[in-house]
């Protein structure tokens, strides 16, 4: 499998007349991008507003960061199989993406019914969150949308998400027939050499269990949200978006972070050279019997044994019983012999118990991402000037009916650095 | 040129060069300097730090005439006035172990810094826990040059007045100890690397050991249970209909007792489930399923079981740290056992 | 304890684990006739009895 992704730097977007990516600006028609999105009968109003790094605004009712990326050559669409795009296998040909920019979704609708479905996700383009979450240095544009409240869960998650991906379509296409600024062929021919074969584990919730649905939104594998078998991915797969959807908490990925992911990049980059990048496996976390969570974790070892794999990273999203099946995985492969990493968060000092939830002798090596904050102090989140998106947030998810306004400061943030991007992190004394 | 840092040592009869086992009930004794294998700590201290003075402890005389022989330490260490205390390398012997435990003790006690050497598996790491700094060695004096290397480094930080850095830093045994800081990469970039180590066999350092959870004490077993008296409890968040103690949803730092006197079945219009982290409409239409009272009745019923306690206890466990958990259970348990309950069924979800 | 992820009781150390069903019905199963239902939450409890009466030295995962 072949891709090639030129990249369309975006260093500024401007509003104007008309919709085209030049010479690292994009320029945006809203009124026409808007009325592209308000055909959709669910979707009752749709603003678009620009957030830059370092302004002081805040936006709530986040439900997804996405890269605008588009196929101009090669099978499937980008971000396949969710909101009913084609589910064609992606990963070859040519993909276009703006980079430098997202579009972030926005819309008071929650993710389904039941719990973790309520949407619990800002996004500060200011202060310390800023400083550590990747869209804090991105040009975000946000699409709030007002959806129609007389459907089911399921159908205003739809409509809020497909608005989102067509925007992200409409403006990755800007840069059809362009010349990309930025090549790069993602390629993983294999060389016959002795260099070990590593794979990347990502461990990724479900829906399924809270929502007790099987077709509950949230992040898909070709928009498939239900508890599965664990999937065989090519890396350029995830280039592509397969791996995306909108979520509620912020520890789950993002669209963004996805198509971004840096164990990728870094396997990538490293293949051939220190290691041959085997693949990709994902499973689906929060199987709801012990039986269920262990043959994930058998099956998932298993792959990456038919793979050939003498290693594996593995990462998650997503806490609570979940962890199990990635703690269980981390066993099933050192018995098979594959050596692991885990790149984990882990409990805040004070909570003075262990800090992961699970704790197995097989996870001899943990590369952690800490407790969510870089020091002993709490972390001070300044209020926020200007809020976007809606009046209100969660105080604390332990007590969802409790609000505070929405640009209250905070000593807390509840980002935490699930894929690495950071180098928050805790020390053993 | 610095002073060099006054050191105090403790070692048992066998590295003191005394003789072996049947010299382990030797009384604690003093010696000026240095003594046996403290000779060979005294060559790696070089002239940063000087070995002022020798406590030898046989290792039955440290365990079992533990008052008078930790008397004797503190009164040497308050003769020397040392700027740190050394203990061992006690490497895998469990008694010399948990000898250097108590003798950092003595010393942390008496405001000296002190540092021991063993190995990560010497029963004293575990007993003492958070308490004791220990560089890691092999099993046997085998390891004794790099044990002693470490020792040294670490003996002669802390004696020049300053603390301790992380266990990777100062190469010490971690002791669970966590604080949140900075790395100077990314950790996607980090966990590359450590793969890269762990794959070609090199050495690399987690940043997350792994520690054994706390071991519970199993309760001894009831022969009979027909006089039984037992309790229900549930994590699950279970409620009276309309949640009027106001229960959170995850991470409470509180529980409740409801009565279930006169109940023999839980059912969905008295009672509710307002617990966060599982899917609970299943458990709304039949509170049963994480408080079998229908069955525990049916038992008390047979006479298979004593009794039932009138009271369930309910919190919400999801999201909750030890720092909540602890004081939750240790409360309930005060409580069963005043009101001498024997058992208690605890369903977790 | 009853458990329908054991493998975390066990973990934390509980020293008495009974496998309970799935963590949304963790003492019985929706899935049958109310008597089979109940006859499957007695079969726990009844677990857990022997349970009670079992030394065990640590964490001891019983079976319904």
């Amino acid at each position: 499998m072949k891709l090639q992704v030129g990249t369309f730097p975006v260093q500024d977007v401007v509003f104007g007349e008309a919709t085209r990516w030049r010479d690292g600006v994009l320029e945006i028609h809203a009124d026409g991008l808007l009325a592209e999105i308000r055909r959709d009968a669910r979707i009752l109003n749709a603003e678009l507003h620009l957030l830059r790094p370092r302004e002081r605004v805040r936006l709530v009712n986040v439900r997804d960061v996405i890269e605008p990326r588009v196929k101009v050559d090669g099978p499937g669409v980008c971000y396949p199989g969710i909101c009913g795009r084609p589910n064609t296998t992606v990963g070859e040909g040519r993909t276009h993406r703006l980079s430098g920019l997202a579009v972030a979704e926005s819309a008071d609708t929650v993710l389904y019914e039941g719990n973790d479905g309520w949407l619990d996700r800002w996004l500060d383009m200011y202060g310390p969150v800023a400083e550590v979450a990747p869209s804090g240095k991105l040009l975000n544009l946000a699409l709030i949308l007002t959806i129609e409240t007389r459907l089911v869960a399921q159908e205003r998650s739809d409509a809020a998400h497909r608005a989102a991906l067509d925007l992200c379509d409409r403006l990755a296409r800007t840069t059809i027939g362009l010349a990309p600024p930025e090549e790069r062929t993602y390629q993983l021919p294999t060389s016959g050499s002795s260099l070990p074969r590593v794979v990347y584990i990502v461990c990724l919730r479900s829906p399924q269990h809270y929502s007790g649905s099987l077709s509950a939104s949230w992040v898909g594998i070709y928009g498939m949200t239900r508890l599965t078998p664990p999937w065989l991915l090519h890396p350029n797969e995830l280039l592509d978006g397969a791996i995306s959807g909108p979520a509620s908490s912020h520890s789950a990925t993002t669209s963004w972070v996805m198509t971004n992911n840096p164990i990728v990049d870094d396997l990538y980059r490293g293949h051939g050279v220190d290691h041959d990048f085997a693949g990709v496996i994902a499973i689906r976390t929060r199987w709801t019997a012990q039986e269920e969570k262990d043959l994930t974790a058998y099956q998932a070892a298993k792959l990456a044994r038919l793979l050939g794999a003498a290693g594996a990273i593995i990462s998650y999203d997503a806490g609570g019983n979940d962890f199990m099946e990635v703690m269980l995985t981390v066993q099933a492969c050192e018995r098979l012999g594959i050596k692991t990493v885990l790149l984990t968060g882990e409990s805040p000092p004070e909570s003075e118990g262990l800090p992961l939830l699970m704790s197995l002798p097989e996870a001899d090596a943990v590369v952690s991402t800490g407790c969510g904050r870089p020091g002993r102090e709490a972390l001070e989140i300044p209020a926020a000037e200007r809020v976007l998106g809606g009046p209100e947030l969660f105080a604390t998810s332990d007590r969802p009916a409790e609000r505070i306004p929405a640009d209250s400061p905070m000593n807390f943030h509840r980002w935490t650095d699930l894929f690495g991007l950071g180098t928050t992190s805790s020390f053993e004394y | 040129m610095a002073e060099a840092v006054r050191v105090f040592h403790f070692v048992n009869q066998f590295f003191a060069g005394l003789g072996g086992e049947e010299l382990a009930n030797a009384a604690v004794q003093r010696r000026d300097g240095s003594v046996g294998s403290g000779r060979a700590l005294q060559q790696a201290l070089g002239e940063h730090g000087t070995i002022v003075g020798t406590v030898i402890g046989g290792d039955n005389y440290m365990n079992e005439q533990r008052a008078e022989a930790l008397s004797a330490v503190r009164a040497a260490i308050q003769h020397w006035r040392p700027s740190v205390v050394a203990a061992g390398p006690a490497f895998a012997a469990g008694r010399y172990g948990v000898a250097c435990g108590e003798v950092c003790r003595v010393a942390t006690q008496l405001g000296v810094p002190a540092v021991a050497a063993m190995h990560p598996e010497n029963p004293a790491v575990q007993l003492f826990g958070k308490e004791m700094l220990a560089v890691p060695t092999g099993q046997s004096a085998a390891g004794m040059q790099p044990a002693l290397a470490a020792l040294a480094r670490l003996v002669l930080k802390l004696g020049n007045g300053q603390q301790a850095g992380s266990s990777e830093e100062d190469g010490y045994i971690g002791r669970g100890i966590r604080v949140p800081g900075r790395r100077a990469l990314p950790a996607h970039c980090r966990a590359v690397a450590m793969l890269h180590a762990k794959l070609h066999g090199e050495l690399f350092t987690t940043e997350l050991p792994i520690h054994p959870t706390e071991a519970v004490t199993p309760a001894e077993p009831i022969a009979d249970l027909s006089q039984m008296t037992l309790a229900l409890i549930t994590t699950g968040g279970l409620v009276p209909k309309g949640n009027p103690d106001r229960l959170n949803a995850a991470a409470s730092r509180v529980w409740y007792r409801y009565s279930i006197d006169g109940l023999d079945s839980l059912t969905a219009s008295d009672w509710d489930c307002v617990h966060r982290g599982f899917y609970t409409a299943i458990v709304k239409e039949n509170p049963n399923y994480i408080l079998p009272l229908h069955v525990v009745r049916q038992l008390e019923r047979e006479h298979l079981i004593g009794r039932v306690y009138p009271w369930f206890f309910s919190t919400s466990g999801v999201g909750t740290p030890d720092s909540y958990a602890r004081p939750i259970g240790q409360q309930m348990a005060a409580e069963l056992e005043q009101a001498e309950v024997d058992a208690a069924l605890l369903v977790a979800t | 304890m009853i458990s329908a992820l054991h493998a975390i009781a066990l973990n934390g150390g509980a020293p008495r684990v009974i496998h309970g069903a799935r963590i949304e019905h963790v003492c019985g199963n929706p899935g049958l006739t109310p008597e089979m239902d109940q006859a499957h939450a007695r079969q726990i409890v009844l677990t857990a009895c022997a349970a009670i009466q079992t030394a065990v030295t640590g964490p001891t995962l019983f079976e319904p």
